[in-house]
């Protein structure tokens, strides 16, 4: 293991990171508040408890998986898009490292900045909300681990993308409506019985169900099954990084 | 044994394009070798494929005895790259750029050297600048500075001076100079034939993937240093006489053409004596002409015999 090179393309993605810190912790802190004011204002003033948790505390869950996953996919996304696109991945392929040094540089990087902004969402939501987390750890594991396969996804989007429109396309046609439709401001009970079903199909319903498990002791779906859904879709994840890695495809010529 | 050893190095790009056809090729240690060749002809191809960016199709490739494919660590510690394009992160600054190159090869931090090589590469008073806001040339300097940042034993410069001015080449082929000195093996490729001569001690030439020629310099100098008189008779002859056979003449096929080969730097060349031997012979000179051989004759002779092979 060459770890010296993971520690210098971790820092240099963090580098990054921290180069537009500002802009970084501003944007959720404002996203956030803005979605308590809308959601919480307009729609908790009608509902004002989903199972005995007030309306404005049930969508914080939701609102930290929302911005963590979108951030792991696009930091990790762009992390290995750029060098592709400006020429110096040049550099990573001649240096004496393997793909899995690059991964693990990379998304670790990106895992960190999403996890960052979590952790930022979760302060500024508890601003506005009483919050009280009932199993701590299992949150952060959920959030670890959601920050790390999701920033996977998102190295995988960054190798295959061609051009900058494809790098946006996937998380906003794909990604984005799975998330808002996971049942982050809603709880599956309150949807008609065939949408129930329907949502079903939806991996990001597991994690989310999990999440706010983890945050309320209730659930959508039983925790085991969201402990494997975010299992197998880790899984997966690393099965392709690996396949990327054996064939060199999209990066070496 | 040789530092860099190619043998049969084949590249056939994804559209079936043949980029390397076979390249044989040995380079020794502290050696500076100059690859000319004009676009196209495969020398990028030929780097990428020993430094790890593009996967050779075919072939075997070592690197200080290690093969750049399966021991592709220890071989790629050996060497720095300064490739052709300038591919920098804009936003970066000098200084943490070139650590960072340091860094991917898992090497300690190392201030003192990172401020010697921009010290001598003049970027040290930059180091705080941003990569972006740098020329052209400045940029050129960061990406050897970068190659140079892990202290390879094995340096590639893929056309260094193409479009850079008079001071930075000057300065490259000064630190060309003090890496030689270092026992350093450099690969250099080049449309420059001047440049080829000011630094290499063998010179290879390379055209559609093959190389065509791999000589020592200083061999190539000497039949650059071959003059041709050229001698037009009045009438023509059928064979040079006998009287003759001391020089080393040959006979055009229309008969009145004899052309004269002798080195510029021999002590006589025997043009006066030539001369005299003509006339004693009977023969009556009309016109008398010289050229000189140069590498770019040689160079432009080879590639469009190999043209001209492939019609
Ligand atoms: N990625 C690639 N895909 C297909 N063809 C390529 C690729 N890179 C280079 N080539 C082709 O291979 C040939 C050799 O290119 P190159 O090695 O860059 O030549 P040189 O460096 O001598 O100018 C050229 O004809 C070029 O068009
Ligand atoms: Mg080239």
């Amino acid at each position: 293991m060459n770890f010296g090179a993971i520690k210098a393309i971790y820092r240099n993605e963090m580098a990054r990171f921290f180069r537009t810190l500002a802009q970084s912790f501003i944007s959720p802190v404002i996203s956030t508040s803005l979605y308590f004011v809308v959601f919480g204002a307009a729609i908790g003033s009608r509902i004002d408890e989903v199972e005995g948790v007030s309306y404005g505390a049930f969508i914080v869950p939701g609102l930290i998986m929302l911005s963590v996953i979108t951030q792991a996919i696009s930091n990790a996304s762009f992390g290995i898009y750029f060098p592709k696109f400006i020429g110096t991945i040049y550099e990573l392929l001649s240096a004496p490292v393997n793909f899995f040094e690059i991964v693990i540089g990379y998304v670790g990087a990106a895992a960190t900045k999403a996890l960052f902004i979590g952790v930022v969402i979760l302060g500024t939501a508890s601003l506005f909300v009483d919050l009280t987390i009932m199993h701590p750890f299992a949150m952060l594991a959920f959030l670890v681990l959601t920050c790390i396969s999701f920033a996977l996804l998102g190295f995988i989007i960054g190798i295959w993308a061609g051009n900058f429109e494809q790098l946006q396309l996937v998380p906003l046609l794909i990604i984005t409506p799975l998330i808002f439709l996971g049942g982050s401001f809603y709880s599956i009970s309150m949807l008609p019985p065939v949408w129930q079903t329907i949502t079903l199909f939806n991996p990001v319903v597991y994690l989310i169900s999990g999440f706010r498990w983890a945050f309320f002791g209730m659930a959508d779906v039983p925790i085991g099954l969201s402990l494997l859904a975010i299992a197998v879709f880790t899984g997966l994840c690393l099965a392709v990084v690996w396949w990327i890695f054996k064939t060199g495809w999209r990066i070496r010529t | 044994m040789a530092m860099v050893d190619i043998r049969d190095a084949r590249k056939t790009y994804d559209g079936g394009f043949e980029a390397l056809r076979g390249v044989d090729l040995q380079i020794q240690e502290g050696e500076i070798l100059a690859l000319l060749g004009p676009n196209g002809a495969g020398k990028t191809t030929l780097i990428s494929a020993i430094c790890g960016i593009t996967q050779p199709t075919a072939g075997q490739i070592e690197v200080g005895g290690h093969d750049v494919v399966r021991d592709y660590r220890e071989a790629r510690k050996l060497i720095g790259l300064v490739p052709q394009e300038i591919n920098l992160e804009p936003f970066e600054k000098v200084a943490s750029t070139v650590a960072f190159s340091r860094g991917l090869f898992g090497l300690p931090k190392n201030d003192a050297l990172i401020e010697q090589i921009l010290r001598k590469l003049s970027l040290w008073e930059k180091r705080n600048d941003r990569v972006m806001a740098l020329s052209g040339g400045m940029k050129r300097r960061v990406l050897i500075a970068k190659a140079l940042s892990h202290e390879p034993r094995v340096l590639f410069l893929d056309e260094p001076t193409a479009g850079v001015d008079v001071e930075l080449r000057r300065d490259m082929w000064q630190i060309v100079e003090e890496l030689r000195q270092d026992g350093v093996t450099i690969i250099l490729t080049t449309h420059y034939i001047e440049e080829a001569e000011a630094i290499a001690d063998r010179v290879g030439v390379i055209n559609k993937g093959q190389i065509l020629l791999v000589e020592d310099k200083d061999s190539l100098m000497t039949r650059m240093g071959k003059k041709e008189l050229t001698v037009e008779l009045d009438a023509p002859i059928s064979d040079i006489p006998q009287s003759l056979s001391d020089f080393d003449l040959t006979l055009g096929s229309d008969g009145k053409t004899l052309v004269y080969a002798y080195d510029t730097a021999a002590e006589r060349t025997g043009i006066a004596r030539l001369m005299a031997a003509l006339s004693e012979a009977g023969l009556v000179v009309r016109d008398v002409s010289t050229a000189q051989n140069s590498l770019e004759d040689i160079f432009v002779g080879l590639v469009s015999d190999e043209q001209e092979a492939a019609q």
